[in-house]
């Protein structure tokens, strides 16, 4: 009968991508499913010569880490509360190690470690806004303005997905127009969230009826969002589309031009010119989608762009009063042109961001 | 900055744990880092479980804008999910009009979904549209509030392993069979049931957790059982109905529960246990019963006091022993103190009690009997708890004397008293 004293460990070697080959006692790696199996059913790992390859993502740092934890794990007679207590300092590591340790657990199919990294990375990024998101993670900021706006690609071509693709495609060719009319902008802004202004001034300029209105319409729209339901509600906005067209005649914005049938939304009533024209690689088929819908309809439809908008896009509290503060400005610089959705607005924060 | 640490460290993970991870943040953080940046777009779209709760209330004071806005982001992040979803829970005390909430049900039932829990609104109760009754992969099932009515061709959920029914209405013919019908089903809890006539079958339960005022419950084929509680409330029709059935009820619940280890009662349980005509003897012996609670033990009700010394005689290898009390002395009969040598066999030992711990002690005659019982039956018992109720502050001392003075068959038994400061 064998028996095994302490100073007779058996152990096997492991190497990971980079070439570097450890050594590590047995039972510590065989808490590891992918490990155990290897040395279990492929028999390698007994030497220097055939140590155990390791997949790719695993890292040495990572592998110190998850050696460190099988340690501690496989002796048997810890308690919970120790246990819990040794994983809640095992994660606080910083994000990058973090990710490599939970790309390397997943790699080692070691569940526990994938759930713990995930938990603490689920941490990280709760709560915080985009930007602290992308600056603890180095992403790129790599969406324009206008692909915030691209269609949703429709899986399941579900009716509803294309009535929002739509929806963006009108967007995009607002957006397209109203850069054609803008003026160069001088002075910089910083880089907000202009869904999010629009819909501040909507609010300031509360007295707009039809943006109570078409969000009425709106909810009614939800069950089923049939067009012909929709399109009976639309005359629900008629009343409000009057009113709209009135504000700006008051307002005392240029309009003359841009009748073409469509709502007044999209009238640009800019007195700064568009700034360097960038090169908008819109499908111009796009365009047409909407063409035969009616005034009322479009307008309702552009209010569902917004509200989907703010959905993408919400913002905290604090961001709302920086936006308030930064919409006041805006104000004062452009008096005229006020109108519900503050479609120019949108525009000089799109240029920037262009 | 070095473009090589400013390497994106978190896009490239494996699916798996980017699943991972957005699965546990609040949904609305997770929908939001669709525009991090363009890899990210669509990561959460793949999400397979979607939890709403009041993380995803807007804030402000208007109650009908806010719970405008709640049925709005569940119908945009259901269209625009992609992939099956497996989980959806709705946690809120707002309450969705009838037609969205139906919709969404029916979406859900076309996309393989697993576990279901509602819980919605505080006062209304909403239907459940019969789609919830054709979601052939549920396994986990939790609805609270609502009106079921399983349309006639319902089968069963085959997968139904856990099933959590609160305040529901529901026939109740149908709701046994809803419980035969899966015959999976591993866990059962019904809550706040109203006058509840009910017979179990489920080969494969194991655990049962019942609460609400039920007339009549009868377990016929739960072999698998191993833990149950029960809260059982009283009303005076059920007091009435007890008064007039016959049958034993300890058999019709305890009767065929073999595999057993934890029983805890509230409230009326042992009462409800005592009612009924038993044989005398104890057919059934629950070797795996290891921990028993017993609340509101009335030591004034012999029956009572039966049903639980029947209990411990048929659980061999039971180990730990909770009973409170219920403090109310209302009879002044005499006791029958002789009762604990006459009718109770000298040589049945608790061979593997280790602990008892008895609140509410009231110092009552058949309460001192029983510990003095206990004490000198548990060969193995390291500690017997007691604490006095704090209404008989005067007996107490005498109390205490008096237990201390009680024969130990266990050479390591200690008698500890708690009194809970006033």
């Amino acid at each position: 009968m064998a028996i095994v004293k302490p100073e007779m460990k058996s152990y096997i070697w492991l190497k990971t991508a980079d070439g570097s080959i450890q050594e590590v006692e047995e039972e510590v790696a065989m808490f590891c499913p992918v490990i155990c199996r290897e040395l279990l059913q492929n028999g390698k790992g007994s030497s220097k010569n055939c140590a155990i390859s390791l997949p790719e993502r695993v890292n040495p740092a990572s592998l110190e880490l998850i050696l460190e934890f099988c340690r501690f794990h496989q002796v048997p007679g810890r308690s919970n509360k120790e246990r819990k207590k040794h994983d809640e300092k095992f994660v606080r590591l910083d994000t990058k190690t973090l990710c490599d340790l939970a790309s390397a657990a997943d790699s080692l199919q070691l569940r526990p470690v994938v759930d713990l990294t995930s938990r603490a990375l689920a941490r990280v990024i709760e709560g915080k806004t985009p930007e602290e998101i992308r600056e603890t993670f180095h992403l790129p900021d790599d969406l324009t303005e206008e692909e915030k706006l691209e269609p949703l690609r429709n899986m399941t071509d579900d009716p509803r997905i294309r009535l929002l693709n739509r929806l963006y495609a009108r967007k995009r060719k607002e957006l397209y127009d109203r850069k054609k009319l803008k003026n160069v902008d001088a002075e910089e802004e910083p880089l907000v969230d202009e869904r999010s202004v629009d819909d501040l001034l909507s609010f300031i300029n509360s007295g707009d009826q039809d943006s109570k209105g078409a969000r009425v319409t709106k909810n009614k729209k939800k069950s089923r969002g049939r067009k012909e339901q929709a399109r009976n509600l639309s005359s629900n906005n008629e009343a409000g589309n009057y009113n709209k067209e009135s504000n700006c005649h008051t307002s005392g914005c240029l309009n003359g031009d841009t009748n073409d049938g469509s709502s007044p939304s999209r009238n640009s009533k800019l007195q700064n010119s568009p700034s360097a024209m960038f090169s908008s690689k819109l499908d111009l088929d796009d365009f047409d989608i909407d063409d035969e819908l009616d005034p009322a309809r479009k307008e309702e439809i552009d209010r569902e762009v917004e509200d989907f908008a703010r959905r993408l896009d919400s913002v905290w509290p604090e961001r709302i009063q920086q936006i308030l503060s930064l919409g006041q400005e805006t104000r004062r610089l452009r008096p005229i042109s006020m109108n519900g959705n503050g479609s120019m607005e949108r525009c000089t924060a799109g240029v920037d961001r262009g | 900055m070095d473009t090589d640490l400013d390497r994106d460290l978190l896009s490239d993970l494996p699916q798996s744990i980017i699943e991972s991870i957005l699965v546990k943040v609040p949904l609305v953080d997770a929908v939001r880092t669709s525009i991090l940046s363009r890899k990210w777009r669509y990561k959460w779209a793949a999400i397979t479980e979607l939890v709403f709760n009041d993380t995803c209330l807007t804030s402000g004071h208007d109650k009908s804008i806010i719970s405008c806005n709640l049925v709005n982001f569940i119908t945009r992040c259901l269209f625009l999910h992609d992939g099956p979803i497996h989980k959806f829970e709705l946690n809120t005390s707002y309450s969705p009009a009838s037609p969205d909430l139906d919709q969404w049900l029916l979406f859900l039932s076309r996309k393989d979904i697993k576990e279901l829990i509602i819980d919605i609104g505080e006062d209304d109760w909403f239907r459940a549209p019969s789609c919830v009754f054709f979601c052939p992969k549920l396994t986990h099932l939790v609805l609270v509030r609502c009106e079921l009515n399983p349309p006639p061709n319902f089968k069963g959920f085959l997968c139904l392993k856990h099933l959590s029914l609160q305040q529901v209405i529901i026939p109740p013919h149908d709701i046994e069979v809803l419980i035969s019908s899966c015959p999976l089903l591993e866990s059962l809890t019904l809550s706040y049931f109203d006058s509840l006539e009910l017979t179990i079958r489920a080969p494969n339960l194991k655990y049962l957790n019942l609460e609400g005022e039920f007339k009549d419950i009868r377990l016929e084929n739960t072999p698998h059982l191993i833990g149950i509680s029960v809260a059982m409330y009283m009303t005076d029709d059920i007091a009435e109905h007890f008064e007039q059935c016959s049958g034993c009820n300890f058999d019709k619940f305890l009767g065929c529960v073999p595999c057993l280890e934890r029983l805890i009662g509230h409230i009326y349980f042992t009462k409800y246990l005592s009612i009924g005509n038993e044989q005398g003897n104890f057919p059934v012996t629950y070797q795996n019963l290891k921990f028993i609670e017993l609340y509101q033990v009335s030591f004034e009700d012999m029956k009572e006091l039966l049903v639980v010394l029947r209990l411990i005689v048929s659980s061999p290898n039971l180990e730990e022993l909770q009973i409170s009390s219920s403090s109310i002395t209302t009879t002044t009969d005499i006791y029958d103190l002789e009762f604990w040598e006459r009718d109770w066999p000298a040589d049945c030992t608790f061979g593997k009690l280790k602990m008892v711990h008895m609140t509410d002690f009231s110092s009552l005659p058949h309460e001192i009997a029983f510990i003095k019982f206990l004490l000198g039956h548990s060969p193995v018992l390291e500690q017997m708890i007691v604490a006095p109720t704090i209404y008989v502050t005067d007996k107490v001392v005498k109390m205490l004397i008096d237990l201390l003075t009680f024969r130990r068959a266990s050479p390591l038994a200690t008698v500890k008293f708690i009194q809970e400061p006033l």
